[in-house]
This record gives structure tokens, C-alpha cells and sequence, in this order.
């Protein structure tokens, strides 16, 4: 006991210290520690649920620059496509536009020949006449005077048959 | 320096000394803790948020990692613990804190210090040692069963040894009133007696790096403390094998 005053142990003091830890306890635990670690869970449920968030964003991020490429790549070939049917579209076109270009100058050939023919025929004709004309007057001048009324119309007879036959012929060849 | 604390006064025969002031301090301390952190507990710590979660966190965590499941029961006790005695034996470091004098009866001209460490006092040290050695063998009766707790003194297995090792360990147990207590109690005490000569003896300068060593015992003998807790409340809460 005489130990036990030297240190100077008192039944007083020591409940005194045994309780007052044993409330600061209760206090810390209820007031300190709980809502602390109730925020700490909290604050790391947020963490996880963010990198969860990140990750599958992350994802979300590749897949898209995935269909991303595949979009661009479909647009490309889709281009790429188009631009070849165009250009045989075009080379068709062009091709259409020529044969029927060749179609209408061949047309339009064969129009002109046939009225160059149509006009050389009245040219001839009209040739022909004129020819029988002039013919007809330089006969009957140069035989007005040597044959008289009925051989010059027996030999303008002959003769206008031959030329007829033979001038036209001749004009023909 | 005597190693009983001064008396100061009494109120209603209940003798108020410099411990017990010291502790009523230490209470207001982790009591305004305990106010400023619920004021500004937010998503976003600040400093001291910051501070206090980081003591919090680190006593759970190594909770967690020794005795797994039990952690949730344990750590409250742990961590009280550690802040209780740091917090007492940190405000004893500071230069100057047994220098207020106060007139106590019988404590001669030059009076009694008015603050001295809480934990240089065997009444602390000892209520804490009953603390944590009640707390750890009544978690256990609750863990595993008063069958299981008694086993763990008792036991006819392998007659006698294991009813002597039962014995060892109802020893050992009553002796961890003594070790926690005495443990405490004599580096804080020494750290203030070594620290009181140096400033009788060298004043200025010399008891700087002393002090320092003082704030690193107070810091060693709280989380020394609370660790053997944790150890023991763990163990205890084991079922035998």
C-alpha cells in the first residue's frame, strides 16, 4: 500500500480516468469515427463508381473511334464506288452522246447526198433543156438558110431525136 | 519531482491535480476535434479533414489488414487509444507547461506545476491498461463465446500441459495491467523529469533537442499503446485451437 501511495494511486482518480476515456470513447466512436468512415466509404464508392464510369467510357471512346473508322471506311469504299459508276456512267454517256453525234452526221450526210442527187438531177435536166434550146436555135439559125421549111423540120426532127438521146447521154456519162 | 501528482484542490472531496486538469484539456481537445471535423466533414477534405481522416485510415486500415473481419469492433477502441495519449502527451512538450505554478496546499513557496502530462500520472495509465485489457477479454467473451474464452485458460487437453499454459495465460493477462501501465507511465514521466533537469541546468538551447526526442517518445508510446491493443483484441477474439 505504501507503494501504491507513492505513486500516488487513488480509487478517485482512477474511476475518475476510467470513465472519463470510456465516454471520450463513446463520443469519438459516434460522433468522430462513424461519420468519418461513413464518408471515407462513401467518398471511395465514389471513386470506384468514377473509375468504372472512366472505363467504360474508355470503351465507349474506342468503339466509337472504331465505328468511327468503319463509317469512314464504308463512306470511302461508298465513294470510291460511286466515283467508278460514275465515270462508267460518264464513259457510257460519252459514248451514247458520240455514237448518236455519228448517227445524226451519217443522217445528215445522207440528207445532203440525196438532195446533192436531187439537185444534180434538176441541173441535169435543167441542162438538158437548156442544151435542146440552144440547140434548137443554133440548128435552126445555121439550117434557116440551106434547107428549106420541110427538110429543115425532117432534119430538125432527126436531128433533135439524136441529140436528145445523144446529148443526155453524154451529159449522163 | 515527485512521481504522485500534485493536488491543487478539492471539489466535494474529489482531489482535482495537475493530471487531472491536463486531462479535462485533452478532453476538450478531442471534444473540439471532434466539433470542428463534424462542422466542415465534407466530400472534399480540407487540411485538418484531411489530417484526422488520415489518422482514421491508417488505424483502419492496419486493423483491417491484422484482425480482417473484426476490424469494424476494434479500430474504434485503437484509434481512441493512439489520439488519447498523443494528444496527452504532446501538450506536455511544450516548452513552458510545467513552468505556471498554482499555490496547493503543502506544495511549499514555490507551489505546484498547474499542468502536468496526463500520462505521467499512474492513475491514467493505469485506467487505460484496465481499459484495454477489460475491453479486450470482454470482446472476446462476446466474439467467440464464453466456452471458447474459458477454454483458453482451462483446458484438460494433453493434461497438464495445456491447463499450464492456461495458467501462463491468465498470468500473462493480469500482467498486462502492469506492463501497459508501468510502460507508459515511465517513459513519459522520465522524458518530463530529464527534460525538467535540463531546463534547471541548461536553460536556453540545450533541452531543444531533447524536446524533440520527448515528441517522438509521445508519439512511439501512444501508437506503442494502441498497436499492443489491436494485437491483443485480435488474439483474444481468435477461437482456440
Amino acid at each position: 500500500m505504501e507503494i501504491l501511495h507513492t505513486f500516488g494511486l487513488e480509487t478517485k482518480l482512477f474511476l475518475f480516468q476510467l470513465i472519463n476515456f470510456l465516454i471520450i470513447v463513446g463520443i469519438l466512436t459516434k460522433f468522430l469515427y462513424k461519420p468519418i468512415k461513413k464518408m471515407l466509404d462513401e467518398r471511395k464508392g465514389k471513386i470506384e463508381q468514377s473509375l468504372r464510369d472512366a472505363e467504360e467510357a474508355k470503351i465507349a471512346l474506342d468503339s466509337a473511334g472504331e465505328e468511327r473508322k468503319k463509317i469512314l471506311n464504308q463512306a470511302k469504299k461508298d465513294a470510291d464506288d460511286l466515283n467508278a459508276s460514275a465515270k462508267v456512267s460518264m464513259q457510257k454517256f460519252k459514248e451514247e452522246r458520240i455514237n448518236e453525234a455519228k448517227v445524226s452526221a451519217q443522217n445528215i450526210e445522207e440528207e445532203a447526198r440525196q438532195k446533192a442527187a436531187v439537185e444534180f438531177e434538176n441541173m441535169n435536166k435543167q441542162i438538158g433543156k437548156m442544151s435542146v434550146d440552144i440547140s434548137q436555135k443554133i440548128i435552126a439559125k445555121i439550117f434557116s438558110d440551106l434547107f428549106s421549111e420541110e427538110d429543115k423540120q425532117k432534119l430538125l426532127a432527126r436531128a433533135l431525136d439524136k441529140i436528145e438521146k445523144g446529148g443526155y447521154e453524154k451529159v449522163a456519162n | 519531482m515527485q512521481i504522485a501528482p500534485n493536488v491543487l484542490f478539492s471539489v466535494a472531496g474529489f482531489p482535482v491535480t495537475n493530471t487531472v486538469v491536463t486531462t479535462v484539456i485533452t478532453d476538450i481537445i478531442l471534444i473540439l476535434i471532434v466539433l470542428l471535423v463534424r462542422k466542415a466533414v465534407s466530400l472534399k477534405p480540407g487540411t485538418f479533414q484531411n489530417l484526422i481522416e488520415t489518422v482514421i485510415d491508417y488505424f483502419y486500415d492496419l486493423t483491417n489488414e491484422t484482425a480482417g473481419s473484426k476490424v469494424s469492433f476494434i479500430y474504434p477502441w485503437v484509434v481512441s487509444f493512439f489520439l488519447f495519449i498523443v494528444i496527452s502527451n504532446l501538450i506536455a512538450q511544450f516548452p513552458g507547461f510545467e513552468s505556471i505554478r498554482f499555490h496547493a496546499a503543502g506544495a511549499g513557496e514555490e507551489g505546484a506545476p498547474l499542468f502536468r502530462a496526463a500520462t505521467s500520472d499512474l492513475n491514467t495509465t493505469l485506467a487505460l491498461a484496465v481499459s484495454s485489457v477489460v475491453i479486450t477479454n470482454f470482446l472476446g467473451i462476446r466474439h467467440i463465446g464464453i466456452k471458447s474464452y474459458i477454454s483458453k485458460f482451462i483446458s484438460f487437453k494433453m493434461f497438464p500441459i495445456f491447463l499450464f499454459v492456461g495458467i501462463l495465460e491468465f498470468a500473462n493477462e493480469l500482467t498486462k495491467f502492469i506492463s501497459f501501465s508501468f510502460r507508459l507511465l515511465g517513459n513519459i514521466f522520465a522524458g518530463e523529469s530529464m527534460l525538467a533537469q535540463m531546463y534547471h541546468l541548461f536553460p536556453i538551447g540545450v533541452p531543444l533537442p531533447f524536446i524533440a526526442l520527448e515528441f517522438m517518445v509521445a508519439v512511439i508510446q501512444a501508437l506503442v499503446f494502441a498497436m499492443l491493443t489491436m494485437a491483443f483484441m485480435h488474439i483474444m477474439t481468435d477461437k482456440p485451437h
